[in-house]
């Protein structure tokens, strides 16, 4: 009897995904599903604001990638307005991009997805906190405890504060940096590169090998990628043109206010959230053998579609990186590999900022004049290319918004990962928790953002994996 | 840990006594949080042993680099929003200890629960750890600002409670329009959150 595994947080308000894997009668995986929650009316929300409030409100959208919406949002008004930051504008806000990066990225490797290597997937989970992680490798925790709070501090200085940043503004950058500020960042910002190195190391050797066949196995899907780039082709997180690389790495470069001519939006009856999709790669189809449209946003896709990195020690890195697994990669855990390439690139740019002469002067903005027109602002948020885009009248108010957020361009991959994964773990009606968390690791890779749409204390999610029969009665439910 | 130079530390780190309100105020009345903080920096003077932040809905990052600080606050207040099946407006107290403790789904720090983190600050690293809540009303499902009237009218009430009876250290229970209920009932947090659920 066909049979439907569930796997389920409790609670809906915050914004998780119900996993559903359904059986066929032979206890084989016929489709797995990933249904997020998406933001909702942010639309309308929007219209008949002044559009310079956007930078403001938007790092409420999300409470782990404010900075990333605060960039965004910021670049988008910059359009709308028709200007363009003066030269420590710029430099600020991608430095403050680059600290926040690193946070982000130490955060999630060593606390989050590295539990999964350090503990491995049958861990008991009651040692999957963060002191457990801490004492299950201490050497390395003193290190990234040290240089998370310094990231954390290095943005109270440049921004005033690390919570909720307001500190970009339509046309720049409202706070300057002094020079015995920059002096105390940039002895921080040696701290955060020696981390950033260390953890490459540390990964290559004690993690990645141990792993590589789950790697080589776990979620594999085949998709083309998006990402940004300079003009010369070098990776940037920040700023740039868009590219969007198909599976066989040839690629189309556009400017950032052109993605409705590349990127079209599917829609399927059992998902609120949209699949954004490659257009003029034909129709949407997410069928593991033969899929179409499909492409991957996050860190693996930045470092497929850039040319090289400009910076000395991560480029020796995407060099060894495409010698062992070629361009485009397309094993999902090697998101991981990647995003510690970022991590090194980030803190490499943090001091190549900070070195700028441009980084103290003065001029950090530049006047603004309310004018009917269209602005998209894109940065590369740690979960993928995130878009602003804004429409005001002639007095300044928006009449049009659309916001697609990183993890959305990778809808449909998620889904398909957590199909390969669980075809691939699930046969003849066998399961257990172990596989069902070994099916989680593929999710975890894309360090997915559901939507922090509400925030209860009492959201506490618990994952239950409820086997329902064909008549919809419960048969069994596994919990932890 | 090593010795660690203070002045790295982010601010919350540092002061003895941090307060954060939590919540989403683009979503109604789950920015109860977040209005109470505002509330209080406009109409109190807050001693400089106390760090009062709105976190909105960054609250686990924080708690995440608290667990993980060589120096911490030895108390931490947290003002949230809840819906558990009581009045809209009810405001109490809840113990992270009592809190049943499961399998936590941590796909992204995005779904790290807060209560996970809360009890290890206060079971592993030794931190008092209270937690202020208010029944909500209905959520919003879209983008939508601003408190219910019951949900407003509890703002004051908590700011009150957490500059005279909190800080203060006087032991005294918060209040609000329904007093007399609320100090007769014996709140059991756990009980609470399975109505919650339910």
């Amino acid at each position: 009897m066909a049979k439907t595994l569930v796997i389920q947080p409790v609670s809906r308000i915050e914004g998780h995904a119900k996993i559903t894997i359904q059986l066929n009668d032979t206890g084989n995986v016929d489709t797995a599903r990933v249904n997020v929650i998406e933001l909702r009316g942010f639309e309308k929300f929007c219209l008949g604001r002044p559009v310079e409030d956007m930078p403001r409100i938007m790092p409420r959208i999300c409470g782990v990638c404010p900075w990333s919406h605060h960039l965004a949002s910021a670049k988008a008004t910059d359009a709308v307005f028709g200007v363009t930051p003066p030269p420590a504008g710029a430099k600020l806000r991608e430095l403050c991009n680059s600290i926040a990066y690193m946070e982000e990225h130490i955060l999630h490797f060593y606390f989050l997805a590295g539990a999964d290597f350090l503990l491995g997937p049958d861990a008991d989970y009651s040692v999957r906190n963060v002191i457990g992680i801490l004492k299950a490798a201490p050497d390395v925790a003193q290190r990234v405890v040290k240089v998370r709070h310094m990231a954390a501090k290095m943005l109270e200085v440049l921004a005033g504060k690390a919570i909720h940043p307001q500190a970009a503004v339509p046309g720049g950058f409202s706070k300057p940096l002094a020079p015995a500020e920059r002096d105390q960042l940039r002895k921080m910002a040696d701290e955060t590169l020696d981390l950033a190195k260390f953890s490459i190391a540390f990964a290559k050797e004690n993690v990645f090998p141990k792993y590589l066949e789950t790697v080589k196995s776990l979620g594999v899907i085949t998709t083309g990628f998006l990402g940004t780039v300079k003009e010369n082709g070098a990776l940037n997180l920040y700023d740039g043109k868009a590219r969007l690389m198909a599976p066989d790495g040839t690629f189309e470069d556009f400017p950032y206010d052109r993605y409705t001519d590349y990127i079209s939006e599917h829609l399927e009856s059992w998902s609120y959230l949209k699949f954004p999709y490659a257009k003029k790669w034909g129709s949407f189809s997410m069928d593991l053998v033969k899929p179409s449209g499909i492409y991957r946003a996050n860190t693996l896709a930045r470092i497929n579609v850039c040319d090289f990195i400009d910076t000395p020690l991560a480029q020796a890195e995407l060099e060894e990186f495409r010698q062992k697994f070629g361009r485009p990669a397309q094993l999902t855990l090697l998101y991981h590999w990647a995003r510690l390439i970022e991590l090194l690139y980030n803190a490499e740019n943090a001091i190549r900022l900070l070195d700028d002469p441009d980084i103290t002067s003065t001029e950090t903005r530049v006047k603004v004049t309310p004018r009917a027109a269209r602005g998209v602002g894109v940065t590369e948020a740690p979960r993928g290319t995130l878009i602003h885009d804004y429409t005001t009248d002639a007095d300044g108010m928006l009449t049009n918004a659309n916001l697609i957020v990183g993890t959305t361009h990778n809808n449909a991959p998620i889904n398909m990962s957590v199909t390969q994964a669980a075809k691939s773990l699930i046969h003849d009606g066998k399961y257990d928790q172990g596989v069902l968390n070994t099916v989680e690791m593929s999710i975890r890779a894309y360090d997915p953002c559901f939507s922090c749409a509400t925030h209860r204390l009492d959201g506490k999610i618990s994952v239950k994996v409820d086997i329902v029969d064909a008549e919809g009665n419960v048969v069994e439910t596994l919990a932890n | 840990m090593p010795e660690t130079d203070v002045s790295v530390l982010p601010e919350f780190c540092q002061k003895p006594t941090l307060v954060l309100g939590c919540g989403n105020n683009l979503f109604g009345d789950d920015g109860f949080g977040c209005e109470v903080v505002e509330y209080i920096e406009a109409h109190y003077e807050v001693p400089e042993a106390v760090c009062l932040l709105d976190v909105g809905t960054g609250v686990r990052k924080l708690l995440f680099t608290l667990c993980l600080s060589p120096a911490r606050p030895r108390r931490l207040l947290i003002l949230d929003a809840i819906d558990v099946g009581r009045t809209p407006g009810d405001v109490f107290e809840i113990d992270p200890s009592e809190i049943p403790a499961v399998k936590m789904d941590d796909f992204s720090m995005h779904q790290i629960p807060t209560s996970n983190l809360l009890r290890e600050l206060q079971e592993t690293c030794g931190v008092e750890v209270r937690v202020l809540a208010c029944q909500t009303g209905p959520l919003p499902e879209e983008i939508c600002p601003g408190l219910s009237a019951p949900v407003k009218s509890a703002v004051p009430q908590a700011a009150e409670w957490l500059m005279r009876e909190y800080l203060a250290g006087t032991g005294r229970p918060p209040r609000t329009q329904l007093d007399a209920r609320r100090n007769e009932e014996a709140v059991n947090p756990a009980a609470c959150v399975e109505a919650g659920r339910a």
